[in-house]
């Protein structure tokens, strides 16, 4: 009984650390580069956050069987064959079953291989710990980047475009924020969301 | 030397492993995303033929209504009423633009534009592949060029509006279609009067 209530308190830990105390765009700084490209819509946000998820369960499942197999000196190679792998997966299967989502974000689906989430949490998690917990810490992280590239994308694109989702929310003769649809709007509205998620978590710098 | 010829061996075996199912997942997806280009194609020629169609009918509106034609390597393809619509490609401010263009049987007037590609400035540039933009180029003449002039100052029947803020891709895509006209229509009007 009791190992299984600590075993509990062990993967809630995980996925809290996860979703909030680790995460990984306001806590780590990883993964920048994808969040700012991609959150100028929403519908994109969810089908990267998607993409982002699958391939951190699918690499936490890997490297955490074959943890005792891999050789230390050859780990970084191994994460990036698998990690590679299931990225070229994700790019097919978008673009055979969401030919237009796959349009809209293409060249950034290749760029989850260099997402560094996901070597970054293969290095620091799914190499040390069983499948159970490393899959936990995959769904959290990819749950935090997921909700972190949705919320930026909602704020652009409700400012940059006047619609969610595709759907015209602003009224007619609202002016669009040009600036929010392109790079910069990327960099504002993701800067407030780290300050405001690190105020709330009581993070300061040293 | 024994954990060398392990490392070496872990590395092939795992390669080797996920190549293999990487090879599986393109043999399944290769058929369905030729379609999907396809239909892609054959939906981008039917809008600038201006032919009505929805998702489900494109491959029999397409076979029923158009024609594929060949003339000295160009590809050309013949709607029922006569117009004529033809792929163009070139580069536009960020990347390649790429499309159809349809002409009208008089071959000096457009019949329609469509954009199946392209990778311009969001919420700017981009503004080039909505369809109010495009739905201008109807009916416009080409024979001697298209011509650009400031939003809303159209008013001879051979220029069309660039886009406040996308000047640059305005006039690559302006180019592109003088260019791809020039070259193509030709080609076209020696196998359509044949």
């Amino acid at each position: 009984m009791k190992s299984s209530t600590l075993a509990k308190d062990q993967s809630f830990k995980t996925f809290i650390n996860g979703v909030w105390k680790d995460h990984p765009i306001f806590s780590m700084i990883l993964g920048i580069c994808s969040a700012l490209a991609i959150s100028n819509k929403v519908e994109n946000a969810i089908a990267m956050g998607a993409g982002v998820t699958f391939v951190l369960l699918a690499t936490g499942l890997l490297v955490a069987l074959l943890r005792r197999l891999i050789p230390t000196r050859v780990r970084m190679i191994t994460y990036m064959i698998v990690v590679a792998t299931f990225v070229i997966i994700v790019d097919r299967v978008l673009k055979a079953l969401f030919p237009d989502i796959s349009q809209a974000i293409g060249p950034y689906v290749g760029l989850i291989i260099t997402n560094c989430i996901i070597m970054g949490r293969a290095e620091a998690f799914y190499i040390q710990n069983r499948i159970g917990q490393s899959l936990i810490d995959a769904l959290a992280n990819g749950f935090g980047y997921t909700y972190t590239l949705v919320s930026v994308a909602v704020v652009r694109e409700l400012l940059g475009f006047g619609t969610i989702l595709g759907f015209q929310v602003m009224p007619e003769g609202f002016t669009k924020w040009v600036v929010m649809a392109m790079a910069p709007g990327a960099f504002f509205v993701l800067a407030i969301f780290i300050w405001i998620g690190r105020s709330l978590a009581g993070m300061e710098e040293e | 030397m024994k954990d060398k010829i392990l490392m070496i061996v872990f590395v092939l075996v795992l390669g080797s492993i996920l190549t293999a199912a990487l090879m599986a997942v393109n043999f399944y997806t290769i058929p369905i995303i030729e379609k999907n280009e396809g239909i892609a194609t054959k939906s981008s020629i039917l809008k600038a033929l201006n032919i009505s169609f929805n998702q489900d009918n494109v491959e029999e509106i397409f076979a029923e209504n158009v024609e594929e034609k060949q003339q000295e390597g160009t590809t050309y393809y013949v709607a029922k009423d006569s117009n004529i619509a033809f792929p163009y490609s070139g580069s536009g401010l960020w990347g390649p633009i790429e499309g159809i263009i349809a002409v009208q049987p008089d071959f000096e007037r457009l019949k329609g534009i469509t954009i199946i590609r392209q990778e311009e400035t969001p919420g700017l540039g981009s503004r080039i592949g909505e369809a109010p933009y495009l739905a201008q180029f109807e009916g416009k003449r080409f024979s001697d060029g298209l011509e650009l002039v400031k939003p809303g100052r159209s008013s001879r029947d051979n220029q069309v509006d660039s886009i406040t803020g996308a000047t640059m891709t305005s006039d690559a895509f302006i180019a592109i279609l003088n260019k791809n006209l020039r070259e193509v229509m030709p080609a076209i009007k020696q196998g359509e009067s044949q």
